[in-house]
């Protein structure tokens, strides 16, 4: 203070005092809501830029096609290579003994499905053992030529083992 | 991954603003403790003072351009985009490719039963 006469030292330092607390707290709740405003521009870049979401959206969409396609490629792999075996093993089966001793004559797929069912339930055996039963003539055709599209079984045999 | 980054690189901007601003707000406050000092130092005063003009500058660019950006591309109405049939078929896919396995684990075991 220059002039003693107007205002004493106390108060001019209370003023300046009450001044800067006054400064600081606008500087203060400026930043807030310059904080507040940072935030909201956040939120609506993630909501409204339509260019990144779309761009996000296709990337995601070319993943997980690029994952099924993999899925489905691995599968007819193996598929082929189970074919391929199958095919070997009706092969064996049908030239060998195993398949005309049994007086019923059942196919592979039908010799396989009843050791199942006769280890998990008896009472499901009455199904599968009429629908051989009524097939008895299939096998002996089927191991002259060999069915290699046949990968499920016979294609004359019982349709599915339900 | 050229979506995920750009608009990844716009939320670091935003982020940068952020510890900008923290930054501004740091300096005024030190040139105000500086101030309240009996004999302020008038260099250390101006360097704060300085810090501070230059990182309410830099938020102010930042932020005009980034709601510049926001004004071009914004719509106003909701996105409506899905990869939800994607993700249904990738799921199917991974539910024949389990179901698969499942078979082939069930031939194993009655392999391995029957061989016993």
């Amino acid at each position: 203070i220059e002039d003693e006469t107007q205002v004493s030292r106390a108060t001019q330092g209370e003023q300046d005092n009450y001044e800067m607390h006054v400064r600081a707290a606008n500087i203060v709740r400026a930043g807030e809501s310059l904080m507040k405003l940072v935030s909201d521009l956040k939120q609506f870049l993630i909501l409204n830029d339509f260019p990144s979401v779309n761009e996000a959206i296709n990337q995601r969409n070319q993943q997980l096609r690029s994952l099924q396609e993999e899925c489905d490629k691995k599968l007819i792999a193996l598929r082929d290579e189970i074919s391929i075996d199958l095919y070997e093993l009706e092969e064996e089966y049908y030239s060998s003994s195993y398949s005309l001793c049994d007086s019923n004559d059942l196919p592979l797929c039908e010799a396989y499905w009843r050791q199942d069912f006769a280890t998990l339930s008896p009472e499901s055996l009455s199904m599968p053992l009429a629908a051989a039963t009524a097939e008895p003539s299939v096998a002996p055709s089927q191991s002259s030529t060999p069915s290699h599209p046949h990968v499920n079984g016979h294609g004359a045999g019982p349709a599915e083992h339900s | 991954m050229a979506g995920f980054g750009v608009a990844n690189e716009r939320l670091r901007a935003l982020e940068e603003l952020e510890r900008e601003i923290g930054a501004s707000l740091q300096s005024a406050g030190s040139v105000i403790l500086e101030l309240s000092k009996e004999k302020p130092a008038e260099r250390h005063l101006e360097r704060q003072a300085a810090q501070f003009g230059a990182a309410v500058a830099k938020v102010e660019a930042e932020l005009s351009a980034q709601i510049r950006y926001l004004t071009q591309v914004a719509t106003g109405q909701p996105h409506e985009g899905s990869s939800y049939a994607a993700r249904k078929s990738c799921q199917l896919a991974l539910n024949r490719l389990d179901y698969a396995r499942r078979r082939l684990a069930e031939l194993a075991r009655a392999c391995e039963l029957m061989l016993e």
